[in-house]
């Protein structure tokens, strides 16, 4: 089974675009980088992992490169910006989750 | 029984660990089964301060439960407040557990405390029971005695 954690641990094909910061900053980024962003609920599991955040929580598909784009918070070290590269039924699949 | 779930932050606010304990141990006493869910670092606070687990008794990683949490797995939610991540992990525990919640907002700085207390307002119905604190927990222990007795006595938890 996928695990984002072990995922971000071990591998190096993904970006992180901003880091230690909050989740409105983070929702900004996203908005700003990412062609198409789509709404999901709170706690919506995306890669098999919960997303954490203040609803509606943004999440960017650049279909071109074949990522997206998500919050992910820690505790202690506040809200990143992630992007990773997903395939085509990935993309279908969190497109399926918007609530816009 | 009961079941209260008590969400804790980052451990480096000093009035955290204090009042960790103190609301497990009034949950308790109402009848609840108290459930803590933290980071690795603030849970080595509370074993420390609490070594036979009296007060905390059941412990989870606050990572690794979110995957298994469901809708109405517990009956109330407690969560601490002290920094931004902190305001995400309990608008999204609470919209997962659809369940009545407190959140306990403390920070030194008034335009942060306003700032959190607007975020948890504007995402969730949780009671806010919010005070500028930091190393000093009774303001915060006093509004939340008075938020869980109003709450107990509307039938709520």
């Amino acid at each position: 089974m996928f695990c984002l954690e072990t995922y971000l641990q071990e591998s190096e094909d993904y970006e992180v675009l901003i880091s230690r910061a909050g989740f409105k900053d983070c929702a900004k980024v996203i908005d700003e980088n990412a062609p198409e962003v789509i709404h999901v609920k709170a706690g919506e599991k995306i890669l098999g992992a919960r997303i954490i955040g203040i609803p509606p929580v943004p999440v960017g598909i650049n279909e071109n490169k074949g990522t997206i784009l998500f919050p992910y918070t820690k505790p202690c070290y506040g809200t990143a910006v992630v992007e990773i590269p997903v395939g085509k039924e990935e993309i279908s699949k969190v497109r399926e989750l918007n609530i816009d | 029984m009961k079941k209260a779930l008590i969400l804790l932050g980052c451990p480096e606010s000093p009035s955290q660990t204090p009042m960790a304990v103190y609301v497990t141990h009034k949950f308790k006493q109402m009848g609840y089964e108290v459930t803590t869910a933290s980071t690795p670092s603030a849970m080595k606070l509370l074993e420390v301060g609490d070594p036979e687990g009296y007060y905390i008794e059941n412990k989870i990683d606050i990572d690794s439960c979110i995957n298994e949490l469901e809708d109405g797995m517990f009956d109330v939610l407690v969560g601490f407040i002290h920094k931004d991540a902190a305001v995400s992990y309990f608008v999204t525990f609470n919209s997962i557990l659809n369940t009545p919640s407190i959140a306990i907002i403390f920070e030194k700085d008034m335009e942060k405390l306003e700032d959190f207390q607007n975020m948890v307002a504007e995402s969730t119905n949780a009671t806010i029971v919010s005070a500028r604190a930091y190393h000093n927990p009774t303001p915060l222990r006093v509004r939340f005695d008075k938020a869980v007795k109003k709450l107990n006595e509307s039938g709520k938890i």
